[in-house]
């Protein structure tokens, strides 16, 4: 080969000099980087070796009023399997069928699913496939033992994870009142409930701990003055009255079934401290079923429909524009308002009654057209007499999410000439069941409103941190005087007025029905049943609301026959000593009984009409509304009862115009 | 092993060698020491393996010694189709280990034949050129060189293994040596500083550059020489634009997004701790913190926490920079270099010109390596996943590279026998 000497030094040279090139290279970039840089690469390698490891600490329990759990935290146990973690094939086939059969006893599942399972997650070379979910800390504790998982965590595969969820003992009840403090996926928080408004006793604050990294995955704590401990957090003791709870949930539940309704509420509160004793929000699921889904009582505003003629009767009371006894004329139960008609439930209408006796049967006519009567001039005087007894304020609960409740006022810009006279019956306006409840509670409390609480006390272990007193809204709503006037039309609405269905000779109970089609203007049909009330009426020691929405109109929608029932319900089995037995049927015979001057005329008032009754021993004012309601023209000379009748009881009316009373 | 030829050995390359591997197998057990650790020889953990595979490779050397040396030029060309055929081999029966098929399997052991490979090639590559018909003037002569070394890395690369692949074209210095014009080389740096200026600044840039710089070349050498023609130029132009486009296609076109990415971080166009620059960032974190002096053998946080990725394997170095610092660092980077210009004056010397060859291919080999490893580990380099020489864990590497050194002392200690 022609390579002469000097050719073969400088290729020589060549190769030599990338080398040392190289060579150059590489110390130059080690000085840069070791010595240079060197203190940033050394603050790197600290960071990555140092961390502050979070000690979570232990959530507080929730309790009900007598003890028992409503919520705690339960650590729970999710396996998994590496099932390329006994090295030899062999020896994950020896362990595959004890192992299966193992699993399938504990689990359920067939043996073979779970041979099968792993042997394909084996043939994947799956190193995390799930076993299950979820298991509790002794069946953890027995899966280990199980073949192969046995081998320990490095021969025998087993992974577990541990996660702390939140049980609930009693199951779904209240769930939603319970609420959940939970932060997602994309990292929101979602806070709802007694569990989201007292996080900040229940959860505690956690503890750090500075650890070091000794090798892979392995994290060593140091003992430094850098750690704090983690403080558990404290529990919380709840109003909440485990049975009283059951037997609203159950009872609401069982109605809702029974009309089909979309969603409904019940809440039941302790008249003297507003203390909330059951709380249930149940909705209609799309598959089926009813579950706690939203805290409607809290969070759903309304147009509360009759039920809001007691804060009518008790503002027009209160400014002594009407009395009980005024009478007002209710015609056929029609009565037009500019365009619009107000209508009477009872084809026909009450003719003339009094207010007392509107109140018993929620004739919207008379509320509307007194009202409209007695404010036309000044609008404003009797929303501002709302307003001051708080109906257009939140009531400041602790939960999130309180609806908004909305009164309109006459500065307002959509206020019109009907805005007025439909408020009366519960149009127009909207508030939450518990807002409503808690001014029927304020009534049945003599006119103090108190506001509605949840929780007793916030508990470190055995000692007290701190208790909730029973707070005061208003010392005084309204007059006693106005408030014994308005307990009474509502004893008299279950004794013999729209809710007369649940009146019970043997225990009093007081309230208001309620019925509101809802999204009128979008389709008719829609209803809104309520009762609010509270029992026993002498003494009134709870007040409860129903509310249950869109129950199947072809079912049944009043007030009186889908929502008291529930409060009936409730009342019987609180005061179980009273025998809950269903007397409705007995009611009407019942009623004979009784000879108030109202039941008589209200049963005459339902039956045949083409007769003419028997309304000697009436009252004039009773007679003659009657009697016009049957459209007859009548005369009467004198005041008190009747004497005498024109036309003898029983006399078929047919072209009969006139009729003459005297007393 | 005849007292003639132990006393011929080049004790100074064998004292260089154990000085290596032992400190590489030092380096491996602080890289690879856990909790469960119990015995040196632990077969569990890579320094227990190591060890054994050091033991082995003492076998080997008295093995590769003891054979006559002609032995080696004789049956070279056997070596190389025993390698060829081990290569094909692999996509048959290969045994896939994280993701490239590249090693056959018995029982516990792993054997990787590329590692063989190139020992191979560089015999076969010496014996064909110390052909007496061969001229590595002639152009077919450097068809035929280029075939032998290129063929093996045919077979390596859909492994896939490129790492190992790229390793073959440091015979390119053997060739070089023995006559080979420089033109290649330059060719071949003049394409890569094409494609990476192509990644750097754009095609066009790059190709309006290189018509600017072939055109002021073309009038400074028609000065010298009247009768200089323009056409080489202008075919030169369109060469290397049409180079600069085509790289671009095959940068965006065909090369995976893991490629493009290593390429992004080495030319700073990317910054990424987390993904694939995570081995390089953490790597260079664990030198970089061990300073001037190091932090200590068995001390590294980094090395024992576990945050540099393949640390007892590829990243070995490493482990090095953070326990032994810049000092340590530096004396192995001599160590190597000396080692390899120690090998340069043997193959030198040598009066065989097969023996020339196999020298030059061995340090061509440990070269390659050497420069690519430590160059991917202290971020000069993207990540190309070959082992430092001697220092990184795994037996196929370690016997590869011995049988590689040793045949080559084996002949040097026989070259008074040569004529």
């Amino acid at each position: 080969m022609p390579v002469n000497e000097k050719n073969i030094l400088n290729r020589l040279y060549f190769v030599a000099g990338c080398m040392f090139l190289f060579a150059i290279g590489v110390a130059v970039k080690l000085v840069n980087i070791q010595v240079s840089e060197g203190k940033k690469y050394k603050e790197l390698a600290q960071i990555s070796n140092f961390k502050s490891d979070t000690i979570v600490a232990n959530r507080g329990n929730i309790y009900a009023a007598d003890g028992s759990l409503l919520a705690t935290s339960m650590p729970k146990y999710d396996i998994r399997v590496d099932v390329m973690a006994p090295v030899s094939l062999g020896n994950f086939n020896e362990n595959l069928k004890p192992l299966s059969d193992s699993l399938s006893v504990m689990l359920g599942k067939p043996s073979s699913y779970y041979q099968q399972k792993l042997r394909k997650a084996r043939s994947t070379k799956n190193r995390y496939l799930l076993i299950t979910r979820g298991l509790g800390y002794a069946e953890y504790m027995r899966i280990k033992s199980f073949p192969m998982f046995n081998l320990g965590a490095y021969k025998g595969g087993l992974i577990v994870e541990q996660r702390t969820i939140r049980e609930h003992p009693i199951g779904k009840m209240a769930e939603r009142t319970i609420g959940h403090d939970r932060k997602d996926e994309e990292g929101y928080y979602s806070r709802v409930g007694i569990e989201g408004a007292f996080r900040e006793f229940l959860r505690g604050s956690e503890g750090y701990q500075l650890k070091q990294k000794i090798a892979k995955g392995q994290w060593k704590p140091i003992d430094n003055a850098n750690e704090v401990e983690p403080k558990d957090g404290y529990d919380v003791v709840t109003t909440i009255d485990v049975n009283m709870q059951d037997i609203a949930h159950q009872s609401l539940l069982k109605q809702l079934e029974y009309y089909k309704a979309d969603h409904g509420t019940v809440v039941v509160m302790e008249t003297k401290t507003g203390e909330i004793k059951a709380i249930s929000n149940l909705g209609k699921a799309k598959a089926g079923g009813y579950y706690e889904r939203l805290n409607y009582a809290v969070g759903e505003s309304h147009e509360p429909g009759s039920t809001f003629k007691l804060m009518t009767m008790v503002a027009a009371l209160e400014d002594r524009v009407i009395d009980t006894s005024d009478m007002v004329d209710t015609g056929n139960g029609r009565y037009k308002f500019y365009d619009r008609t107000v209508r009477d439930s009872k084809w026909g209408g009450f003719g003339k009654i009094s207010m007392a006796e509107a109140f018993e049967l929620s004739s919207n006519v008379a509320f509307a057209r007194i009202i409209d009567e007695k404010y036309k001039q000044k609008p404003e005087r009797f929303v501002n007499r709302l307003y001051n007894m708080g109906l257009n304020e939140k009531l400041g609960l602790p939960i999130l999410g309180e609806g908004n409740p909305s009164i309109p006022h006459p500065t307002d810009k959509y206020w019109s000439g009907t805005s007025l006279p439909w408020m009366t019956h519960g149009y127009g306006v909207s508030m939450t069941a518990l807002q409503t409840l808690t001014f029927y509670n304020a009534i049945a409390n003599d006119g103090k409103m108190v506001k509605p609480r949840f929780i007793k006390e916030v508990r470190a272990w055995n000692k007290s941190y701190k208790s909730y007193k029973t707070e005061v809204i208003d010392a005084a709503i309204c007059s006693k005087e106005t408030a014994l006037k308005a307990q009474q039309m509502m004893k008299n609405v279950v004794r013999r007025g729209t809710a007369k269905n649940i009146y019970d000779s043997n225990f009093s109970m007081a309230g208001k029905t309620g019925t509101c089609q809802y999204n009128y203007w979008i389709e008719s049909g829609r209803y809104i049943s309520s009762f609010a009330g509270y029992f026993p009426a002498d003494e009134p020691k709870y007040s409860c609301v129903v509310v249950i929405h869109q129950p199947d109109k072809e079912i049944g929608y009043y007030g009186a026959d889908v929502a008291a029932p529930v409060f009936k319900d409730i009342a019987m089995k609180i005061y179980a000593e009273t025998p809950s037995v269903d007397e409705i049927e007995n009611l009407v015979v019942d009623n004979v009984m009784s000879s108030e001057d109202f039941e008589e005329y209200y049963e005459k008032a339902q039956g045949d009409q083409k007769t003419m009754p028997n309304v000697k021993g009436m009252v004039v004012m009773d007679a003659v509304a009657l009697l016009e309601n049957m459209g007859l023209k009548v005369n009467f000379t004198g005041t008190g009862k009747i004497k005498n009748q024109s036309i003898k009881p029983g006399v078929k009316l047919e072209g009969v115009k006139l009729v003459e009373l005297k007393s | 092993m005849s007292r003639s030829t132990t006393g011929k050995l080049d004790w100074v390359s064998i004292l260089l060698y154990f000085l290596l591997v032992g400190i590489g197998w030092i380096n491996i057990y602080s890289a690879s020491l856990s909790e469960q650790s119990t015995s040196l020889l632990d077969f569990n953990q890579p320094y227990g393996r190591q060890l054994i595979f050091i033991i082995c490779s003492l076998v080997l050397i008295v093995l590769v010694l003891s054979i006559e040396a002609k032995f080696y030029e004789r049956f070279a060309s056997i070596f190389y189709i025993i390698s060829l055929v081990s290569l094909l081999g692999l996509f048959l029966f290969g045994k896939n280990i994280s993701g490239a098929t590249s090693w056959y399997s018995f029982g516990g052991m792993s054997l990787q034949p590329s590692e063989f490979a190139k020992a191979a090639t560089a015999l076969a590559l010496a014996k064909y050129i110390s052909d007496i018909q061969t001229n590595m003037k002639l152009l077919g002569s450097q068809l035929r060189a280029f075939l032998i070394i290129f063929l093996p890395a045919l077979f390596i690369v859909p492994q896939p293994d490129p790492g190992s692949a790229l390793v073959f074209a440091s015979f390119f210095f053997v060739l070089h040596r023995e006559g080979v014009s420089a033109n290649y080389l330059w060719f071949g740096l003049l394409t890569v500083s094409l494609f990476i200026g192509t990644l750097l600044i754009g095609s066009l840039l790059v190709s309006i550059v290189a018509a600017v710089i072939l055109i002021i070349a073309f009038f400074i050498s028609k000065r010298k020489n009247k009768r200089r023609k323009l056409a080489p130029f202008l075919i030169a132009i369109v060469f290397t634009t049409g180079f600069a486009y085509a790289s671009n296609y095959i940068f965006n076109d065909v090369f995976e997004q893991r490629h493009r990415d290593r390429f992004n971080i080495v030319l700073g166009k990317s910054v990424d701790t987390k993904g694939i620059g995570y081995n390089t960032n953490q790597s260079q974190i664990a030198i970089g913190s061990g300073g001037f002096t190091g932090k200590g053998f068995l001390e590294g946080t980094q090395t024992k926490g576990g945050f540099v990725p393949e640390q007892h394997t590829d990243y070995i170095f490493s482990t090095v920079g953070e326990e032994w610092g810049f000092l340590g660092s530096t004396l192995v980077v001599a160590l190597f270099i000396i080692l390899l210009l120690r090998l340069i004056t043997l193959a030198e010397r040598q009066k065989s010109q097969f023996s020339r060859v196999v020298g030059y291919g061995v340090v061509s080999v440990l070269f390659i390596h050497f420069a690519i490893n430590i160059g991917m580990v202290i971020g000069l380099l993207p990540t190309i996943g070959i082992p430092l020489p001697f220092f990184s864990y795994g037996g196929s590497g370690l016997w590869g590279f011995t049988i590689l050194l040793f045949i080559f002392l084996k002949l040097d200690s026989n070259r008074i026998n040569e004529w």
